[in-house]
């Protein structure tokens, strides 16, 4: 599934880490969302949407 | 937000690992693996000779303990990420799944006698100790095969 995870982490300035220990997930699976390997699940996609402040369909996109 | 538990922590290869959560983790399947092994290596024919009850109960035990490694471990994966979960449920599986492909396959061979069922008097797969070093054994290599796909 395509995101923009990796550019909205970018523009603040955070790294994976960060981003995965205001997730609560680890780095590698931060890591794998941003690479599209893995797809999230949806309470963490409504997480990462939470955290951003945006509608989830502005970060996840389906194919 | 609290730090999820991470498969590298019971991994000694790991720079993660952590001794505490090993054993957090597996410190019962140790005793399990302890108590089976001493009683089928260190003293098989001793053993023989002891009353009905305390063979039962050298016997048994391993089972228990097997039971609270297992509960442990619900607990341990538990408190792990999503991907983390479904990487280590994956290669759970994949070592339940071939240490019965191996001791399924291991009394096959015994029973039509091209295999000895006490390989050198020792790998018993009736054995729990060995039944568990198998299952830990595939685990490991079942992780690295599941972990691949996500790095």
């Amino acid at each position: 599934m395509k995101n923009r995870l990796r550019e909205l982490r970018t523009a603040r300035e955070w790294s994976q880490s960060d981003l995965a220990e205001k997730l609560g997930v680890s780095r590698q699976t931060v890591n794998a969302i941003e690479t599209e390997r893995y797809d999230p699940s949806l309470p963490l996609a409504f997480k990462a949407a939470r955290l951003f402040r945006l509608p989830i369909e502005e970060i996840f996109a389906g194919e | 937000m609290n730090k999820p538990n991470l498969p590298d922590e019971i991994d000694v290869r790991k720079k993660d690992y952590s001794f505490r959560a090993d054993m957090k983790v597996n410190g019962w399947m140790l005793v399990a693996l302890i108590i089976s092994s001493a009683s089928d290596v260190f003293f098989p024919d001793q053993i023989k000779a002891w009353p009905p009850a305390c063979r039962t109960i050298i016997a048994v035990a391993p089972f228990l303990f097997i039971l609270l490694w297992v509960r442990a471990l619900t607990r341990w994966s538990r408190g792990m990420d999503e991907l983390h979960r479904r990487i280590t449920l994956s290669a759970i599986m994949f070592a339940v799944s071939a240490t019965f492909f191996v001791v399924a396959l291991w009394h096959v061979l015994a029973k039509v006698g091209i295999w000895r069922s006490g390989f050198l008097g020792v790998f018993d797969p009736n054995s729990v100790w060995v039944i568990l070093s198998v299952m830990t054994a595939s685990y490991f290599h079942g992780h690295r095969i599941f972990n691949r796909r996500y790095q």
